[in-house]
């Protein structure tokens, strides 16, 4: 078949792009489950987060304070948001949420542009070492970057399974009014999503930003992805939007080696077989369905 | 059905449009009659059968590149050119259709987008030899001078869109309020009634399908002819939204939304990019705006007031819940 060191650095380009992907969609999916509202303006929040991390590795030389930094202004956009607009619409229908939230993405990249401007910027690369696996050189950033992303995914398990807030999240998902019936307000709980959704969209765009050229448009360029993991790995399921995070960057990774153009398309070839075969996705549960 | 009743909106409306023709610039004139009919495709999916859609420039450019292949390669006729676009728009829709509108209204709008990025990967990238990638088709000096009007002059071009644009509304009205209109609002509220009562919610939902990406393929082959021009910039994911925004902007369902919504918006397009530069902070905000006070988008506000206004004049008696 194809070249060996090829297709292993090409497993790593796909296990890091998934790892981005991951932490874009969390946000999506946790909104989705608990508050059954599309929230697109988490891409925002991800071209937030790149831009906050590029300026502050800027002034201060050092891509993590940037990163944290960006991961802080995602959660406290996300807050506001919820704050501002949400609370209005959650008894809306689900549509109408998306559109809403389309509104922000699209005011946001506004905003976007009027600070930072239209051209596209470099972030510098924080390692720069280059690590050997069977031969093939890999920059060891990408794998930080998949153990950032593991690591989150370890602990939303944990906080979601086995912190009292975290199993009142996940009960929301199954039934809000039993959870309110209980006593804990759930309005808060709400919130408390949002600021976390907003946090790890921040995360993503921040650790995404020294491998691309960070621009205005990179939210909703991510946009049909990100919702096409969402989809694929069912709306709300946390361990389902993993899975077809890391399968997408495969495709995307290792379509790319067979034949360029295909790498764009194929993912969402298979979005649309999925959805006609199993209209759910992969983990996503009929109780979902309202 | 009275017969004045049933026109007098349509006529005024049109005659609005026509007097715009005398005061705006003709491009903007010729870009908000197929803006509008653009729309309306949209506004028929999403008023009417419930459907949101973010694919419609898939279907956009499917009417587009029909007839800008035709054009480049083949002829030079522009009507050949547009009947080739609804002929595609037809096929394709009822090709996907079976498949597509089985899908619940979240996961509908998501499907289109994805065909629509497929759509455009195929023209930018796959098909390259065909469709020349980013570069696109180039086939103004191909247009031949048709008979009647000539579509190849802007002013004249204009009548036509006009002309078609106009036909479409009276087939929309009419669409409105015949059975299957009926029934595709029925598939909107309540299906298991719908199924109830005898009729196929399948085959409603298709038939409405059908009609709404016709009408988008249609207005994408007259994009085509009026640039000239077709890339694959038509489908990119980055406009998906656009006739969604119009749509609601206009108001939702409603008849006169979409021309009311696409003047309105090609208008703070044209004037806010040229002042600021920068519409999509505005886009946005008006659009976040209009959705917290209250969907009805800006003729669904309106209409209420106006016949009011016409019913105290006493031109209009009693319009009832009619719209």
């Amino acid at each position: 078949m194809t070249d060996p060191h090829l297709l292993v650095s090409g497993i790593i380009f796909g296990l890091s792009m998934g790892s981005i992907f991951f932490l874009m969609a969390i946000g999506l999916s946790l909104c989705f489950g608990l508050m059954r509202v599309i929230s697109l303006d988490q891409l925002l929040y991800y071209a937030v987060g790149a831009y906050i991390t590029y300026s502050i590795s800027l002034a201060t030389g050092n891509l993590w304070l940037g990163v944290l930094g960006g991961v802080a202004v995602g959660a406290l956009a996300g807050f506001a948001a919820e704050r501002l607009i949400y609370l209005r619409i959650y008894e809306r229908d689900i549509t109408f949420s998306m559109i809403t939230s389309f509104g922000v993405l699209i005011g946001g990249v506004g905003i976007i542009k009027f600070v930072w401007g239209l051209v596209p910027r470099p972030v510098p690369m924080p390692i720069a070492s280059q690590l050997d696996i069977f031969g093939t050189e890999v920059p060891v950033y990408r794998l930080v970057v998949v153990a950032i992303a593991l690591l989150v995914y370890v602990g939303i398990w944990l906080f979601l399974n086995r912190t009292i807030i975290g199993k009142a999240i996940r009960a929301g998902i199954e039934d809000v009014e039993h959870v309110e019936g209980l006593g804990i307000n759930v309005y808060r709980l709400f919130s408390l999503t949002f600021i976390i959704a907003g946090g790890l969209s921040g995360l993503a765009g921040g650790l995404h930003a020294p491998l691309i050229m960070v621009d205005p448009q990179m939210g909703l360029e991510v946009l049909a992805f990100a919702f096409m993991i969402v989809i694929i790995g069912g709306l709300g399921s946390i361990k389902g939007t993993l899975v077809s995070a890391f399968l997408v960057g495969q495709v995307v990774s290792l379509g790319s080696l067979v034949y360029a153009p295909l790498a764009q398309m194929a993912p969402f070839a298979i979005m649309l077989l999925i959805l006609l075969i199993k209209p759910t996705g992969l983990y996503g549960s009929l109780l979902l369905k309202r | 059905m009275n017969v004045v009743r049933w026109w007098w909106g349509l006529v005024l409306a049109f005659g609005l449009l026509a007097l715009m023709r005398f005061f705006l610039p003709l491009p903007f004139a010729n870009e908000v009659m197929i803006f509008a009919i653009y729309v309306m495709g949209c506004n028929f999916l999403l008023g009417q059968v419930g459907f949101i859609s973010f694919g419609q420039p898939a279907y956009l450019a499917v009417g587009a590149y029909a007839a800008a292949f035709y054009l480049y390669y083949v002829g030079s006729n522009a009507y050949v050119g547009i009947l080739l676009g609804i002929v595609a728009g037809i096929v394709v829709s009822l090709v996907i259709g079976p498949l597509f509108v089985k899908l619940r209204s979240d996961y509908f709008a998501l499907v289109n987008l994805a065909l629509a990025v497929i759509i455009f990967y195929l023209m930018q990238k796959v098909l390259a030899e065909v469709t020349h990638g980013d570069n696109g088709l180039w086939f103004l000096t191909n247009l031949a001078a048709t008979p009647v009007l000539d579509l190849s002059r802007p002013d004249q071009f204009f009548i036509f869109s006009f002309l078609v644009a106009f036909a479409l509304w009276a087939l929309y009205k009419y669409l409105d309020d015949s059975i299957f209109g009926a029934c595709c609002l029925a598939a909107k509220i309540n299906e298991d009634k719908l199924t109830f009562l005898g009729y196929s919610n399948f085959n409603i939902r298709l038939a409405a399908f059908v009609i709404a990406n016709t009408t988008t393929a249609l207005a994408g082959a007259m994009y085509a002819v009026y640039l000239g021009f077709v890339s694959p910039e038509i489908t990119s994911p980055a406009r998906a939204a656009d006739p969604v925004v119009v749509t609601i902007l206009g108001g939702v369902g409603t008849l006169y939304g979409p021309i009311v919504g696409s003047v309105v918006y090609t208008g703070m397009k044209d004037l806010i990019s040229k002042a600021v530069g920068n519409w999509e902070l505005v886009i946005g905000f008006v659009l976040v705006v209009i959705m917290l006070g209250g969907e009805k988008g800006i003729w669904g506000s309106l209409q209420p007031r106006l016949q009011q206004v016409f019913a105290r004049a006493g031109i209009f008696g009693r319009t009832g819940g009619d719209s």
